[in-house]
């Protein structure tokens, strides 16, 4: 492409950006990208995108290759323990493709850096511990609505579903309140 | 052969990674991979992740329902998301706090690591230690989980009305709130210089 239509194209999708921010491209040009791409899954397979399912599935998968015994034990496991290859599952390879997509998307644009993000005031001790308590309240929170923000405000937002609207509302609302406390750690 | 189709399981994760990436590569070229702007539109400073999301929703919302009135996509062999009421209240309003707490839901944590960050690497194994205690916790969460179904209830049919109304409604609601954040945004840069 030639350079002035390079820029162009550049300046169009980062219409609505945020100007600091140039390296990424406007949040409606790749909420129009995500869209379609919710929109093809639906119409190809039948189904929407997911994230959380494959951490659910490697998580029961994981343990029963620990501890077979106790993960045979754990009712919530066996929907996917009685399979002969339960690593062959649409929600884990969908996964897989994030990382190689947004792997693409980072080496292409040269954002990609190896760093440990976190709030301009915080020890890395807080961090390590946000991270992780974070990361565990969302998956003991992901497993109880059914999916995330993905499996189910998405994809159930797209589909004018109760559960996805519940969802965003409840996220949202929970979110801004604990903000107000955390505003220190990030800002 | 009206849509969705059926394929062979090797075809359909093929299909899954393609769209995996390309999900991917809207995540984080929309920035959802930093927690600073996933999580800056709670303190007003970044609006990206309802930006991105509402936009989404709409557009994937139109086609889904345009799709079915043209016959072209049968909706009862599409899956839709079941409602259990309460369970996904709570759900929700932890996995906010959860996503305020660490920067960072499943899938962008996923981005995030693609794009260099090891603090996503913790919030992954974070979610898997938060599934572990779900499920070891299932035998007394087994009744409230299951609670509350509404099967898959969707707002057309609650309110009783089509769903272009509901469609118009929320992009009118999404319209209206672009606007307010390009508003915002102006002022707040403006008050900066």
């Amino acid at each position: 492409m030639s350079k002035p239509l390079t820029s162009a194209v550049e300046a169009l999708l980062n219409k609505g950006g945020d100007m600091k921010n140039s390296r990424y491209w406007s949040p409606y040009a790749a909420g129009t990208l995500l869209g379609l791409t919710l929109l093809a899954t639906f119409y190809v397979a039948g189904r929407g995108l997911g994230a959380s399912g494959a951490f659910s599935l490697v998580t029961g998968v994981g343990l029963n290759a620990v501890t077979p015994d106790y993960a045979s034990r754990l009712k919530y496991f066996s929907q996917y323990l009685g399979s002969p290859s339960p690593l062959m599952n649409w929600n884990l390879f969908l996964v897989i493709g994030v990382f190689l997509g947004a792997l693409a998307g980072a080496l292409s644009s040269r954002s990609f850096k190896v760093m440990f993000d976190k709030g301009a005031s915080m020890s890395l001790g807080t961090r390590l511990a946000t991270t992780f308590g974070g990361g565990v309240m969302i998956g003991f929170a992901a497993r109880l609505a059914r999916g995330c923000t993905s499996g189910v405000a998405l994809t159930g937002g797209a589909q004018l579903a109760l559960s996805g609207w519940i969802f965003v509302i409840a996220m949202f609302v929970a979110g801004f309140l604990v903000a107000a406390i955390f505003r220190r750690l990030w800002s | 052969m009206m849509a969705p189709f059926e394929f062979s399981a090797l075809a359909g994760l093929g299909l899954a990674v393609l769209f995996g990436m390309v999900f991917g590569l809207s995540l984080e070229r929309a920035g959802l991979g930093d927690p600073h702007k996933l999580t800056g539109v709670f303190y007003y400073q970044d609006f990206t992740v309802p930006k991105v999301m509402f936009t989404a929703i709409i557009v994937a919302g139109t086609g889904l329902y345009l799709l079915a009135d043209l016959k072209l996509l049968d909706l009862t062999r599409v899956y839709f998301v079941p409602t259990f009421f309460w369970p996904q209240l709570v759900g929700g309003a932890l996995f906010g706090v959860g996503f305020v707490v660490s920067g960072y839901c499943p899938g962008t944590a996923v981005a995030g690591l693609a794009s260099g960050k090891l603090d996503a690497l913790i919030t992954m194994i974070g979610v898997g230690a938060g599934t572990l205690l779900f499920a070891m916790l299932f035998p007394a969460l087994e009744g409230f989980y299951v609670s509350s179904d509404l099967g898959t209830a969707t707002l057309q049919k609650l309110i009783g009305v089509n769903h272009w109304i509901v469609l118009i409604v929320l992009a009118a609601f999404a319209g209206g709130m672009f606007l307010f954040f390009s508003w915002y945004e102006k002022r707040a840069t403006h008050s900066q210089s």
